[in-house]
């Protein structure tokens, strides 16, 4: 079956709904900034894409990626044209760091935590009325596995709607271990760029609703034609080409499509040197016989990497991409890594063109995989 | 495609067996957590690891093809220590304190990857953080991978850790006693555990979720038929029915918070072991347990193999 996507919601550094953040994209502007309140003198990595929202500039505060969250699904529920106070609809939540944020701010300066708030259910439920909510936490392919289990609750006859979501708000302890991992010192994301220096973080949420095709009469975005999820069970810190190739390879199956039906590729692209060229492995290896080989991009050179977000947020812009024909560039590409010499990355403009099949990536740590794949709604 | 319960694996202070969820001993037993693939794991992660050996070894499971075995954890405190000891490393030494070896351990799924590193398993790998009632959740997204053919086995994992930080969390929210453990149990399609031959020891059955849990329970009830023989709940939840025995885990292991509803199944495994008959009927997500998390209630129904496998043939 299909899953039809009715309503869109997102709020990034570059923009705060689906469509800024799309035409930001689109024109090469970046979220990149310094880091706005942690002691830089703490760190080697200096910036860092976040949502400049404190109240008090350089002063941190907890809940904000529960209010971003409540921002995405709000957005995505209004554009799908459903009432958000019943809440009859699951909301499926895909997080990396969950509000592990606010969890440091009550450890270090004593903001008080209740328990329930380092998950979203509280939020949701007064917020959407909702009490059948999931907090799903599979590092960064959170999101898009929350969009494959959404598509299975609809399949198996549970429900017809789901709202699917993500957000991250960048933690000290998350910004500090990638910065302690990382080799080189970013100052921005360069995906598949020859001179990457790494990942840094970037902060958002974002949300679709998903429906089952039959039960609504109202205007799709896109359709999911199906979407994989696999775990590398190898190295926590490596990701495994082979493994991504296999989950790229299940998404196809899933989906029912081939190879060459994929017009346009948004990769994880979180510009480290591991990542990009694992999924150059797996991309060179799936589409090997293909004789014109997919549009590829990352929107994490604009955006940053919105951690468990950021594969639904990847998603929303293909789904924008098809609608528009137009595949957004990967910023600052001037010098492309010798490994992705054939493949078809686009950089400079959008590439334009008549675009039906997407392909989306999400590579999380720990060799966490998914892919899905979705079609332009006819 | 129905899905059984197969092997169950405990780490927990304070139990030495399976029958200790059913009938406490004063023994106890603390998890040993040395040993083969142990170094350099957070706590979470080495009570999760030990848990999962024992389920494994539990449903006879050696060789596997680990493309299709799914891992669900439910956790809520689980890195809670990694994220603050960082931040004070952070702020004492600067970046360069951290360890390589922890960095793994900032993310929220750092458990469900060190076991699917361990045991090789690499199909679809889920952590599920929504409060108390996340572990009845887990073994319903279990069942569904299951159902959605996604994967023929799901090793399905509650661990909670008693470190510092979560300590002091639970001090600070009224707590004073809380779970120090993990369970795991082997979920498995009905079909694969018949053709392996292996033993199974209860059916995953109805699932229900709701604002509390009257309406989870009803929900998780359906049309279910028979009478319900037990209850694994907060005494005196809502809605639970009438005159069955209850069997409160949270009376005498404290907090349970994600590991809860695992542990609840696993008790539920222990009753039918002994040939408790039909059914067993677990709620997490109530007022009793205590944490102050009312965000929501889930309900799960277990059923007796033998009973399950005349509804199959039905």
């Amino acid at each position: 079956m299909t899953w039809d996507i009715t309503g869109l919601g997102a709020v990034a550094s570059i923009g705060d709904d689906p469509r800024k953040i799309f035409d930001a994209l689109c024109v090469g502007r970046s979220g990149v900034a310094e880091l706005r309140v942690f002691d830089v003198s703490k760190y080697r990595a200096k910036h860092a894409y976040e949502i400049d929202d404190r109240a008090v500039p350089g002063v941190d505060e907890p809940g904000r990626a529960t209010k971003w969250l409540r921002q995405a699904v709000s957005q995505a529920l209004a554009d799908a044209g459903l009432d958000s106070s019943h809440g009859e609809y699951p909301i499926l939540v895909g997080t990396t760091l969950r509000e592990l944020r606010s969890a440091e701010l009550w450890w270090r300066h004593r903001t008080p935590l209740a328990l329930p708030n380092l998950h979203f259910g509280g939020a949701l439920r007064s917020g959407f009325g909702t009490a059948e909510s999931h907090t799903v936490a599979s590092a960064c392919a959170a999101s898009l596995y929350a969009l494959g289990m959404a598509t299975d609750l609809i399949e198996l006859g549970f429900v017809d709607t789901v709202v699917v979501a993500g957000t991250d708000s960048i933690t000290e302890s998350s910004y500090g271990a990638l910065d302690r991992l990382q080799n080189l010192t970013p100052r921005s994301v360069r995906p598949f760029h020859a001179d990457r220096r790494g990942m840094l973080m970037g902060e958002g949420a974002v949300a679709v609703v998903v429906r089952k095709p039959e039960v609504h009469g109202g205007p799709v975005h896109a359709r999911v034609r199906g979407v994989s999820m696999n775990c590398d069970g190898a190295h926590p810190t490596m990701p495994d080409a082979a493994s991504i190739a296999r989950a790229i390879r299940e998404s196809h199956d899933r989906a029912k499509v081939r190879p060459d039906d994929i017009d346009m590729v948004i990769t994880h692209g979180s510009g480290t040197k591991q990542n990009d060229l694992a999924e150059t492995v797996a991309l060179e290896d799936v589409f090997a016989d293909v004789a014109l080989p997919p549009l590829v991009t990352s929107i994490k050179s604009s955006a940053g990497h919105t951690c468990g977000g950021s594969g639904l947020l990847s998603f929303v812009m293909g789904v924008l991409s098809l609608r528009n024909g137009a595949v957004p560039p990967i910023l600052g590409l001037d010098d492309r890594m010798e490994e992705a010499a054939d493949l078809r990355l686009v950089h400079g403009e959008p590439a334009l063109g008549d675009l039906s099949t997407a392909q989306i990536h999400s590579i999380g740590l720990g060799g966490i995989n998914a892919v899905a794949i979705v079609e332009k709604a006819a | 495609m129905s899905a059984h319960v197969t092997g169950v694996g405990l780490a927990v202070s304070g139990l030495a067996s399976l029958d200790n969820l059913l009938r406490p001993t004063s023994d106890g037993v603390e998890p040993s957590l040395n040993g083969k693939g142990m170094r350099h794991k957070d706590r979470a992660s080495r009570l999760a690891l030990l848990a999962t050996g024992h389920a494994l070894r539990d449903a006879g499971l050696g060789e596997v093809n680990g493309d299709r075995v799914a891992v669900v954890v439910s956790s809520n405190f689980g890195n809670l220590d990694t994220a603050c000891e960082f931040t004070d490393i952070i702020h004492t030494e600067t970046v360069t304190g951290i360890s390589p070896m922890r960095v793994p351990h900032m993310s929220s799924s750092v458990t469900a990857c060190w076991v699917a590193i361990e045991y090789g398993l690499r199909g679809p790998n889920l952590t599920m953080c929504s409060g108390t009632p996340s572990g009845l959740d887990a073994v319903f997204w279990a069942r569904n991978l299951i159902a959605i053919d996604r994967a023929d086995v799901a090793v399905v994992i509650g661990v909670e850790p008693d470190t510092i930080p979560v300590a002091e969390l639970h001090k600070a929210n009224g707590g004073h006693r809380w779970l120090d453990g993990a369970v795991a149990l082997v979920v498995e399609s009905t079909e694969h555990a018949l053709r392996r031959g292996v033993r199974l020891r209860a059916r995953v059955g109805g699932y229900g979720k709701g604002p509390e849990p009257r309406a989870a329970i009803t929900s998780a009830l359906g049309k279910y038929p028979r009478p319900i023989e037990l209850c694994v709940s907060a005494s005196g939840a809502a809605g639970l029915p009438a005159g069955v025995r209850t069997v409160d885990l949270t009376n005498r292991l404290g907090r349970c918070s994600g590991a809860l509803g695992v542990l609840q199944c696993a008790t539920a495994v222990a009753w039918f072991d002994e040939s408790g008959p039909d059914a067993v009927l677990a709620v997490a997500g109530c007022v009793g347990d205590g944490e102050g998390d009312e965000t929501g209630s889930a309900a799960l129904v277990l059923t007796s193999p033998r009973t399950a496998l005349r509804e199959d043939v039905a």
